[in-house]
C-alpha cells in the first residue's frame, strides 16, 4: 500500500523532527568532542593550541585519572557481581506465589521509580557516623560501633556500591522475573517426576534458561554504570580525595569546574569508545548467545 | 518455580521473611526521609536516632515555599515536564509510525542512528553541547530543556511505539483507506487509537524518567530550576551544620511522594513498559 513514490516523502518528513533533535543533541557535539580533543583549551587562561594526541597520552600520566579508572572498575565490578547474584534471587523470590508478591512488586518498583540524587543525598547522610541511620542501625546490636563511612577509601567506595545496588537492583530483578516467566511450568513438572529436586532444577532448568537474559542485562546495566555520575555527584563530591570520583564525573569536573576542555574531551571520547566496543559485544552475544 | 501445592508450612514462612526483609530494606529509608523532614531542625541531631519526632513540624515545608522559591521549581517541573512528553510523544509516533509502515533502505538507516545514539553517553556530549546551547542562545531557556528533555525520551519511545505497530496489521490501514480516508486521516483515525494502551504505557515510563533527569537541568540550565536539581542546591540555614539536612528530606519527600502514588496506581503499566523495553531493547 505505501509502496508508491507518493509516500515517499511523507515517510521522511514524520521522521524529520525526531531525526533533527537527535543530530543536535547527539552527532554535533560529539564530532565537536572529538575535534576539541585534538586541543589544548584552558578557558581560564585563555589557551587555546592544537596538540595532537597529547591530552591521550596525558591521560596515563594523570593519577588522578589512573584513580578514577581503578574506582570505576572496582564500581562496576562490584555492583554488576551484586546485581547478578543478588538480583537473581530478588527476582526468584518475586517469581514465587505468594500472599503480598503484587505489593512487594510495586514496593520493588519504587527505587527505580526515584531520582538518584534524592537517594544519594539522603545516603550521605544516613552514612553518618553520629547521626545516620546506618550506624545507628548497626549500633543496636553492636553498641561500641563507630565508623565514618565516608571518609575513608574502602568504606566510602563500598559505600557507593551499596547505594548503587540499592537503587538499581531491584530494577535488574524485575528484568530478569521478565525472562523467569518465559519459562513453561512444564519444564519443572517433568523434571520433578524424572527426581529433581529444586536446586537441582534450579541449576539445570532456570539458570540456563534465563542465561542469555542475565548476560543482556548485564551488559547493559555495565554499560549504565560506566557512565554513572549523580550517585557520586551528589553523595561524595567524588571524595574522599579523589577516590570516589568515577570516569563519568572526572569528564564533568574536568569539563565544567577545571575548564581543562580539551582534556575533558578526551576522557569522554575514551569513554565513548569503550561504550561503542561494548556495545558491538553485546549485539554480537545478542547474535551468538542462544538457547 | 515450587509447585503451589507442594509448598509446606516452614517454608511459606521463609519465603514471607525474605519479602519482609526486601519491603524493609527499601521502605525503612523512605520512612526515616518522611520522619526527619517533619523533625524540628535542633531534634534531628540527637542520639540514638528517633524514629519519631517529640515534636512533629512543618517548619521545614514552609521554609521551603517561603524561603526557596518551591512553587516555581514545582511550576517549571510541571512545565518543561509536561511539554516533554506531549511533544515527544507527538514526534514519537510520527516517527515510529513512519518506521512501522514504510520500508527504504535510508529510512532503516534512520532507525539504526536513532538506537545507537541512545549509547551515546551523556556526559560525553555534555561540554561541546553546552557551549553550543550558549551561542544559539538556548541555555537556560524552557525552549533549549525542553528539546533536550525530549532527545532523552524519544530513543525508547520510538522503539517500544515501533514494536506495537508491528503488530497492527496494515490491513486495517487498508481497509480504511478503501472506505475513503486519506492517508493522514486513516493514521489519526484508526491506528493512532489502536495504539493507545502502548502510549499509556510509554507516558507513564517517560513521566518518571524526565522528573527524574538531573543531568540535563544541572548543566544546561541555571536560573530555571526544577526539582531533581533543587535538592542539591538547598541553602545552608544558620551556619549550623553543614548540610541542612531538614530541608534535604523535606525537599526529597516533596519528590518522591507523587512517585510512590503514582508507582501504586501505575503498577501494571509501569511494569510492562521497562519490561517491553528492557526485555528487547
Amino acid at each position: 500500500m505505501y509502496a508508491s513514490k507518493k509516500y515517499w516523502m511523507i515517510a521522511w518528513i514524520l521522521v524529520l523532527p525526531a531525526l533533527l533533535i537527535r543530530i543536535f543533541t547527539t552527532i554535533y557535539p560529539i564530532i565537536e568532542t572529538f575535534h576539541i580533543s585534538l586541543f589544548e583549551v584552558k578557558l581560564l587562561q585563555g589557551i587555546r593550541k592544537f596538540v595532537g594526541l597529547d591530552n591521550y597520552l596525558q591521560l596515563f600520566h594523570d593519577s588522578k585519572m589512573i584513580t578514577s579508572i581503578r574506582f570505576t572498575a572496582i564500581f562496576v565490578v562490584g555492583s554488576m557481581i551484586g546485581h547478578i547474584v543478588l538480583g537473581i534471587i530478588l527476582a526468584l523470590i518475586l517469581n514465587m506465589k505468594f500472599r503480598g508478591q503484587k505489593a512487594l512488586r510495586t514496593i520493588v518498583l519504587l527505587p527505580w521509580a526515584m531520582p538518584m540524587v534524592v537517594i544519594a543525598m539522603a545516603s550521605k547522610w544516613a552514612f553518618n557516623n553520629e547521626y545516620g541511620l546506618i550506624n545507628d542501625f548497626i549500633r543496636r546490636f553492636a553498641p561500641s560501633f563507630n565508623l565514618d563511612w565516608l571518609i575513608y577509601t574502602n568504606t566510602a567506595r563500598s559505600a557507593v556500591i551499596a547505594v548503587d545496588l540499592w537503587k538499581d537492583l531491584p530494577f535488574f530483578a524485575i528484568l530478569v522475573l521478565a525472562g523467569l516467566q518465559f519459562i513453561s511450568s512444564d519444564m519443572y513438572e517433568a523434571a520433578k517426576i524424572d527426581g529433581a529436586g529444586s536446586i537441582r532444577s534450579f541449576f539445570s532448568i532456570t539458570l540456563p534458561l534465563i542465561s542469555r537474559n542475565i548476560l543482556m542485562l548485564s551488559i547493559f546495566f555495565t554499560m549504565w554504570r560506566i557512565t554513572s555520575f549523580d550517585v557520586v555527584y551528589a553523595m561524595t563530591s567524588g571524595g574522599p580525595g579523589e577516590s570516589t570520583a568515577l570516569i563519568a564525573y572526572r569528564v564533568t569536573t574536568e569539563a565544567f569546574t577545571n575548564l581543562n576542555t580539551g582534556y575533558a574531551a578526551s576522557i569522554a571520547v575514551v569513554l565513548f569508545l569503550v561504550m561503542a566496543v561494548l556495545s558491538g559485544l553485546s549485539m554480537s552475544a545478542a547474535k551468538r548467545v542462544d538457547y | 518455580m515450587i509447585p503451589k501445592n507442594s509448598r509446606s508450612v516452614p517454608l511459606t514462612l521463609i519465603i514471607w521473611g525474605l519479602a519482609a526483609i526486601v519491603a524493609f530494606l527499601i521502605l525503612f529509608p523512605l520512612w526515616w526521609i518522611f520522619i526527619s523532614s517533619i523533625t524540628p531542625a535542633g531534634e534531628l541531631f540527637s542520639k540514638p536516632v528517633k524514629y519519631w519526632p517529640a515534636h512533629p513540624t512543618l517548619d521545614s515545608y514552609r521554609y521551603l515555599i517561603k524561603n526557596v522559591g518551591l512553587l516555581p521549581k514545582i511550576g517549571n517541573t510541571a512545565i518543561i515536564v509536561g511539554l516533554s512528553i506531549l511533544i515527544g510523544m507527538i514526534i514519537s509516533v510520527m516517527a515510529a509510525f513512519s518506521f512501522a509502515r514504510f520500508r527504504t533502505r535510508g529510512l532503516s538507516i534512520a532507525v539504526g542512528f536513532l538506537l545507537a545514539s541512545m549509547l551515546i553517553p551523556d556526559v560525553v556530549t555534555a561540554r561541546p553541547l553546552y557551549d553550543f546551547l550558549r551561542s544559539v542562545h538556548l541555555y537556560d531557556t524552557y525552549t533549549g530543556l525542553i528539546i533536550l528533555y525530549i532527545s532523552g525520551i524519544l530513543p525508547f519511545t520510538v522503539l517500544i511505539l515501533q514494536n506495537y505497530l508491528n503488530d497492527i496489521p496494515v490491513s486495517i490501514e487498508e481497509s480504511a483507506s478503501i472506505d475513503g480516508c486519506g492517508f493522514f486521516q486513516s493514521m489519526f483515525y484508526v491506528t493512532i487509537p489502536l495504539l493507545r494502551p502502548a502510549l499509556a504505557t510509554v507516558c507513564i515510563v517517560n513521566f518518571i524518567t524526565c522528573l527524574n533527569n538531573f543531568f540535563t537541568p544541572l548543566f544546561y540550565s541555571n536560573g530555571i530550576s526544577v526539582l531533581s536539581t533543587a535538592i542539591t542546591q538547598l541553602p545552608l540555614r544558620d551556619n549550623m551544620y553543614a548540610v541542612p539536612w531538614d530541608l534535604v528530606s523535606a525537599m526529597g519527600w516533596i519528590i518522591i511522594l507523587p512517585i510512590i502514588i503514582f508507582v501504586a496506581i501505575f503498577q501494571r503499566q509501569i511494569m510492562e513498559g521497562i519490561m517491553a523495553g528492557g526485555v528487547k531493547g
